[in-house]
């Protein structure tokens, strides 16, 4: 029975139980040999497909288990679930399959999709898996990301600034066992900080790195400014200041009507405090601040605004760049003009390639190769969107060539028009809607690129905007944001009003 | 020459598109800057006072209804001052009154100027109504020579002899050009 003859009778080339048992050895053979050959081969795909990932999953859990038996077993204690939920899509499309092939060969049409179903269901948990989605624990840790976001969110506390006044005291102390470090003597009418003991062991991790407390010292402050609030500050042998804190709390203290304090604190964990039996002396410094003058715009601020400026500017010489280098490509790319021979016809086809390929490798790939080539700077962001826009802009212009009215040009030649005058009155007001239209629409994308241009090297805010990330400052990070944000929302607004005008 | 699709520069002016009419009088340096002598404005403008649409000057082509587009188009004919007017189905993309409106400026082009127009048309009743001499071309051999006078007396065999069996009277078939004298 040849080919022909089965599509034409619609008989199957098996039997229907072959078919299954065909299907049951190797899932979709049953369906291929009954005709319906595309159908095998999908099933086949999916259900092979299935497997291996499985496989490479249950490896991936079960690492470091041996070999064989014992990897599965480790993978389904880690993830049960899964485990359990693979299998048994696994058996599932295995046994559908051989349902479906029973169908086909039998009533020569094809079944429910069920099996595609599980196929589905099958890919999904496998993506569950690999994508390590977890719900608790974004629901579990959203308090821990409060405190940064609510930062950014409204970041203008670290907009402005104050210039600022210390009244500070400082007293010595000495991590370890040893002579005690030689008292400041007391000056009268100048503030006072007197430490006691000024000897004992600051805060360490045992093996399980739990905190050990360290020695409990009383704080007891003279003539400072009344009734003010006085900042803990420790330095470090190596002259790090920071604020320690007991019960997540900044230590801090109020002075009372006559400038003096006294507090306890435990003496704080240190990074370099170093080996043990190594004995330094740390410094701990009572702090008043008072502001001087008015608020001045803080150094984040004028940082982000000097370096919003230089973003935007990036996106316009990119963009005017692109233009004019987009210009002349496009009527390369164009296939109505390009089409008059042979050689002709191969520019366009090789104009066309190499845009397609420029195109689709993104801003910041091509920026990591400026980089290389111009270094760190707003410069090498400019060559990745000039490359970017050249091949974009040489796209749309060349299809706004393509898509010209003849019947104006044929009117204009009708009047006895040279060639300069019939581009002139012909062509170019038909070009210079979509070209102006395209050109806003490029700078747009162009100032929204260079936005995060920067976060690879490429200047502009982005730089600075990881910068503070890196540096857990998500308040500054938030003015940059702020600027980002408004910046691009001013320019979609303008530029697609420029574009609605022009249309 | 006036087109069956008007074929104006869309985004240019009014004026400007009567105007191109004017380029084969023009040198390329003044065209570079879209300019053109006083004598060719004037012209412009009583070019388009003739169609009617003076008001409409400064607008922009694309903002003028079908008819008035048309009309532009006749306007930048004329600047040509041609002996001859080629129209190819200048009503084709038009409903039937403002048909005979545009009909109609030709007409008077043809009457007042002594404008020879030459215009393919294929409604027979147009034909009736505004041709001199007609000229029937079918697969593009000459099918049939009258007047205007002689379509009104045609009878449906001669008719169906011109237009092929299927054709009905009212319907469109081969171009019938009408040549005013």
């Amino acid at each position: 029975m040849n080919d022909k003859i089965i599509k034409e009778k619609g008989a199957s080339a098996v039997s229907p139980p072959l078919a299954a048992i065909l299907s049951f050895i190797i899932p979709g053979l049953g369906q291929t040999f009954s005709g319906f050959i595309r159908r095998g081969i999908l099933i086949l795909l999916s259900a092979g497909s299935m497997t291996g990932i499985m496989i490479w999953r249950i490896v991936d859990l079960g690492y470091r288990a041996g070999v064989g038996w014992p990897v599965f077993v480790r993978a389904f204690e880690r993830r049960p679930v899964f485990v359990f939920i693979m299998i048994f899509c696994i058996a599932a499309v295995w046994l559908l399959s051989v349902r479906d092939a029973w169908i086909c060969a039998k009533e020569r049409r094809k079944p429910f999709f069920g099996v595609f179903l599980v196929v589905l269901l099958g890919f999904f948990i496998q993506g569950w898996q690999i994508a390590e989605i977890d719900p608790v624990r974004f629901v579990i840790e959203a308090p821990e990301a409060l405190g940064p976001l609510s930062r950014v969110i409204w970041p203008w506390k670290a907009a402005i600034t104050f210039d600022e006044r210390n009244v500070a005291a400082n007293a010595q102390v000495l991590d370890g066992e040893g002579e005690a470090p030689v008292r400041a003597p007391k000056i009268e009418g100048r503030p006072y900080l007197h430490v006691e003991p000024n000897v004992g062991a600051l805060t360490t991790q045992d093996e399980n790195y739990k905190p050990v407390p360290g020695t409990k010292v009383t704080l007891t402050g003279t003539d400072f400014e009344p009734n003010t609030i006085t900042e803990i500050w420790w330095i470090d042998p190596v002259n790090n200041k920071f604020r320690p804190r007991e019960n997540k709390e900044y230590l801090q203290v109020t002075t009372d009507s006559g400038g003096a304090f006294t507090m306890e604190m435990t003496l704080p964990y240190v990074m370099v405090s170093g080996d043990k039996g190594t004995n330094f002396i740390h410094t701990i410094e009572a702090r008043q601040t008072f502001k001087i003058g008015g608020p001045k715009a803080s150094d984040a601020l004028k940082q982000t605004l000097a370096l919003m400026v230089e973003t935007i500017f990036m996106g316009m010489m990119a963009t005017m760049f692109g233009i004019i280098l987009s210009i002349p490509v496009s009527f390369l790319a164009a296939r109505n003009i390009m089409s008059g021979s042979k050689v002709t016809l191969a520019i366009y086809y090789l104009t066309r390639f190499i845009l397609n390929v420029i195109r689709s490798i993104e801003p910041l790939i091509w920026a990591l190769i400026a980089v290389v080539w111009v270094g760190l700077g707003p410069f090498a962001g400019i060559i990745a969107l000039t490359l970017h826009s050249v091949a974009a802009l040489g796209k749309l212009y060349s299809e706004a060539i393509e898509s010209i009215d003849q019947g104006p040009i044929e009117a204009v030649e009708a009047t006895g028009a040279t060639r300069l005058q019939v581009i002139l009155f012909g062509v170019i007001p038909q070009m210079i809607s979509p070209f102006i239209s395209f050109s806003i629409y490029r700078w747009d994308i162009n100032v929204r690129m260079s936005t995060v241009i920067g976060m690879v090297g490429g200047g502009g805010i982005g730089f600075i905007l990881m910068q503070y990330i890196r540096l857990l400052d998500y308040r500054s990070a938030g003015i940059a944001v702020w600027f980002i944000a408004i910046t691009v929302a001013i320019l979609d607004y303008v530029s697609a009003e420029i574009r609605n005008r022009l249309m | 020459m006036v087109f069956q699709h008007f074929n104006l520069v869309k985004r240019l002016s009014v004026t400007n598109n009567v105007l191109s009419g004017r380029l084969g009088y023009t040198k390329n340096g003044s065209s570079l800057f879209y300019r053109f002598s006083e004598e060719d404005k004037e012209k412009a403008a009583a070019a388009l006072k003739r169609v009617g649409l003076s008001e409409q000057a400064h607008k922009r082509a694309s903002e003028l209804s079908g008819g008035q587009q048309q009309r532009v188009g006749i306007a930048r004919a004329l600047m040509q001052e041609p002996k001859i007017i080629l129209a190819d189905e200048p009503v084709a993309s038009l409903d039937p009154v403002l048909a005979h409106t545009i009909l109609g400026d030709l007409e008077r082009l043809n009457k007042e100027d002594g404008i020879t127009v030459i215009c393919s048309l294929h409604y027979l009743d147009l034909v009736q109504r505004y041709a001199t001499r007609v000229i029937g071309l079918r697969d593009g051999r000459v099918v049939y020579r009258g007047t205007g006078e002689d379509i009104r007396r045609m009878t449906d065999e001669e008719f169906k002899e011109i237009y092929g069996e299927e054709a009905k009277r009212v319907s469109a078939g081969p171009t019938i050009t009408g040549k005013p004298a």
